[in-house]
């Protein structure tokens, strides 16, 4: 019996005396606090519910506690003592006297004085509800929220009944080891979620409280011991984002090999090269600096025939003997008479304005054909005779004068020269009455000397008409590049009707334009040469 | 016929708001902390004027000091009767102040205080606190208190206000039902 009493006395004393020393604890914290802050002479503030007010101990004496006399008045009613306690502050080395009221007034003026040896040391009025010196919070607890970069801070107000719902915190967080923090002040509420916080990392935390300063004031309350948080990791792991990366790479280097090894065939295709017909004229941009005439004189001879042969999609085929009757007394062999043409041609193109006749004959070359020219003409009924006018075939005449009568001079209608006209057969007759369809591919000179082209379909009665000294007669074709002296099917020629372009070279003769029965279709002047200087 | 019904009551609400219908409870001590605000401008105005804001008379005020051990003894009637009757008294007083000619910034704060008076009585009657019942014996049997100066009054206002009032109105029974 006596032994369980002994316990629990020892039990009693115990808690007491932990009571006391965590009260005296944060007494002690709190005067000391005061004590650096608090300017005034007698510091006060409230605990629980009753005002305490302490002084510093003036010099050293040997009987402390009799010194000192506290007393305090309200209301103007009479003064009351208090009892003066005295407290050493072992971490400031000081000495403090304080007095505890028994019996604290509140919203009303309070006067306090201090004496010593019945002299007033201190005084003071003050309203013991503006000074009070809260605990702080208790169970501060910091919990990961769930989402990431946050924090949920929680923890338990004050225990005081009347002013509970006065209060003001503040929390304070920082990362772990860094001095550098932030600060929330929240009312009311004992709880706070911190934002924007740094995924996965450590933060400490501290709160502290005071209250609101509307119908209670006083003093921050100290900070609660540092509690720690780590918030959530971060959602994309780092693992993902580095595949993601390495395939992001990978990618991209196959695209890098795919356009190198095809770069010149995506070259083509987005930045195609404009064709040049440099080839195709060797030296002329080189060495002639684009003087097509130059250039011509230089390669006429040799080049010619190879340039005909470049030039023309058709190889020349023979001509066709016009007239065996006639032709034969002058024995003149397809392959010269075309080569003639040919030559004349060449020549033609070097002509200025004069007489066809005249340059007619001036070259060696086109002397023989002169010479047939001028039998033909003598013999213009054998030549008709052998017209091939029953077939489908294309003539181009030759008229060395100027028959004005039947011959349509066109004249200044093309700038450039055409010494033959390419004259298309089409299907049928119909076409053979009029002789004023327009070919419109004929140009001609302006010189003197004219060469005039008629059909042999503007004859179907096998009526040649004389036309002057001479007609030579050759079977043209026109491929839509240069013409082409050969017997050709109207197959052949039909097809190209309306887009032929005819063969310009830079003759100067007059040529007269026939209008050649077509199948209504009007051929445009060539503005663009086969052979001559627009190119 | 339900919503017929709720349709009446809701016009009736609002067609006759002077019948003796109970108002809403403001338990919000929101409300208090605003007035309690206004007086603090108050104080703080008139503590810095204090020659220019003298007067000659002295003014009849309640005493507003609070033991907590003391306040929660008392039954709500008690505590009802005793800020009622000291808001009669301030009322009186800070009243009285209009009379007299005043300076601008004093007339304005004068005229707030006594609107947020008015203001603070309607929420007493909004909680169910018992009106003010003029003592019947003597006209100092409650405990009063004599002020000289207005800064002094303006002193007492607050004072009264943040305590007996607030504490009144935080304590209030109407906002503690179903509140366990």
């Amino acid at each position: 019996m006596t032994k369980m009493r002994s316990d629990r006395l020892k039990i009693v004393f115990m808690l007491c005396l932990a009571f006391i020393t965590t009260g005296g604890q944060h007494f002690e914290s709190k005067v000391a606090q005061l004590l650096r802050d608090e300017t005034e002479d007698i510091k006060c503030f409230v605990e629980v519910k009753d005002l305490t007010c302490f002084w510093e101990e003036e010099e050293e004496r040997n009987n402390l506690h009799d010194q000192y006399t506290f007393t305090y008045s309200y209301e103007n009613k009479n003064k009351m003592a208090c009892v003066v306690s005295s407290l050493s502050l072992l971490a400031s080395n000081k000495t403090v006297f304080y007095c505890k009221l028994p019996k604290t007034p509140f919203f009303t003026p309070l006067d306090v004085q201090v004496f010593r040896d019945g002299r007033m040391l201190y005084s003071r009025s003050l309203n013991a509800e503006n000074f009070w010196f809260l605990d702080p919070p208790r169970n501060l607890t910091v919990m990961s929220s769930g989402k990431e970069g946050q924090l949920n801070v929680s923890w338990l107000p004050p225990l005081l009944k009347y002013i509970d719902d006065s209060m003001i915190y503040e929390v304070r967080y920082a990362v772990e080891g860094n001095n550098m923090g932030k600060v929330e002040v929240i009312k009311v509420s004992t709880m706070l979620v911190l934002l924007g916080l740094q995924p996965d990392t450590r933060y400490k935390v501290w709160v502290r409280v005071k209250p609101d300063g509307v119908a209670y004031t006083g003093y921050w309350s100290a900070w609660t011991e540092p509690v720690l948080g780590v918030t959530q990791p971060s959602d994309v792991d780092p693992l993902i984002m580095l595949l993601v990366l390495f395939i992001g790479l990978i990618l991209c280097l196959l695209s890098m090999t795919v356009i190198l090894s095809h770069h010149k065939f995506l070259l083509k295709k987005l930045w195609p090269d404009i064709p040049s017909p440099e080839h195709k004229f060797p030296g002329l941009f080189t060495v002639y600096k684009g003087d097509f005439k130059e250039w011509m004189s230089q390669n006429n001879s040799s080049m010619w025939g190879r340039s005909v042969h470049v030039y023309t999609e058709e190889l020349p085929s023979p001509l066709e003997v016009l007239s065996e009757v006639s032709l034969t007394s002058h024995g003149t062999s397809q392959r010269e008479e075309r080569q003639a043409v040919e030559e004349d041609e060449e020549k033609e193109s070097e002509r200025s304005d004069s007489g066809l006749t005249d340059r007619w004959r001036e070259p060696p070359q086109a002397h023989c054909l002169v010479e047939q020219l001028r039998a033909l003409q003598e013999n213009p009924e054998s030549l008709s005779q052998s017209l091939l006018l029953q077939s489908h075939e294309t003539y181009v005449t030759l008229n060395q004068n100027s028959q004005g009568d039947d011959e349509r001079q066109v004249d200044d209608v093309f700038e450039e020269t055409l010494p033959l006209q390419t004259l298309f057969t089409t299907a049928g007759t119909t076409s053979l009455n009029t002789s004023h369809s327009d070919l419109g591919s004929l140009q001609q000179s302006s010189g003197s000397g004219r060469l005039s082209s008629q059909s042999s379909f503007e004859y179907p009665n096998h009526t040649w008409p004389p036309k002057g000294p001479g007609y030579t007669y050759m079977a043209v074709a026109d491929s839509g590049v240069s013409m082409d002296y050969s017997p050709m099917s109207s197959s052949r020629i039909a097809e190209p009707l309306g887009r032929h372009r005819m063969y310009t070279n830079d003759y100067k003769n007059e040529i007269f334009l026939h209008k050649w029965p077509l199948s209504g279709q009007h051929t445009q002047s060539g503005s663009e040469s086969c052979m001559g200087p627009g190119w | 016929n339900v919503r017929l019904f709720a349709l009446l009551l809701m016009v009736l609400e609002w067609t006759c708001p002077g019948l003796s219908s109970p108002l809403r409870p403001i338990c919000d001590l929101r409300v208090l902390d605003h007035f309690i605000k206004e007086a603090w401008d108050a104080e703080a105005a008139l503590r810095a004027c204090k020659d220019a804001c003298s007067t000659a008379t002295n003014f009849t005020v309640p005493l507003t000091r609070v033991d907590f051990d003391v306040w929660e003894a008392m039954n709500i009637e008690e505590q009802a009767q005793e800020v009622q009757s000291g808001i009669h008294v301030l009322n009186e007083a800070i009243s009285s102040l209009q009379a007299s000619n005043q300076t601008d910034v004093l007339q304005s704060h004068i005229d707030a205080s006594i609107s947020n008076i008015a203001s603070i009585r309607q929420v007493l009657r909004s909680l169910s606190i018992p009106e003010y019942v003029p003592p019947t014996s003597g006209g100092e049997d409650k405990e009063m208190q004599k002020v000289s100066s207005i800064s002094e009054l303006f002193q007492v206002h607050i004072n009264f206000l943040r305590g007996k009032v607030r504490l009144l109105l935080a304590n209030a029974p109407v906002c503690h039902q179903g509140v366990s």
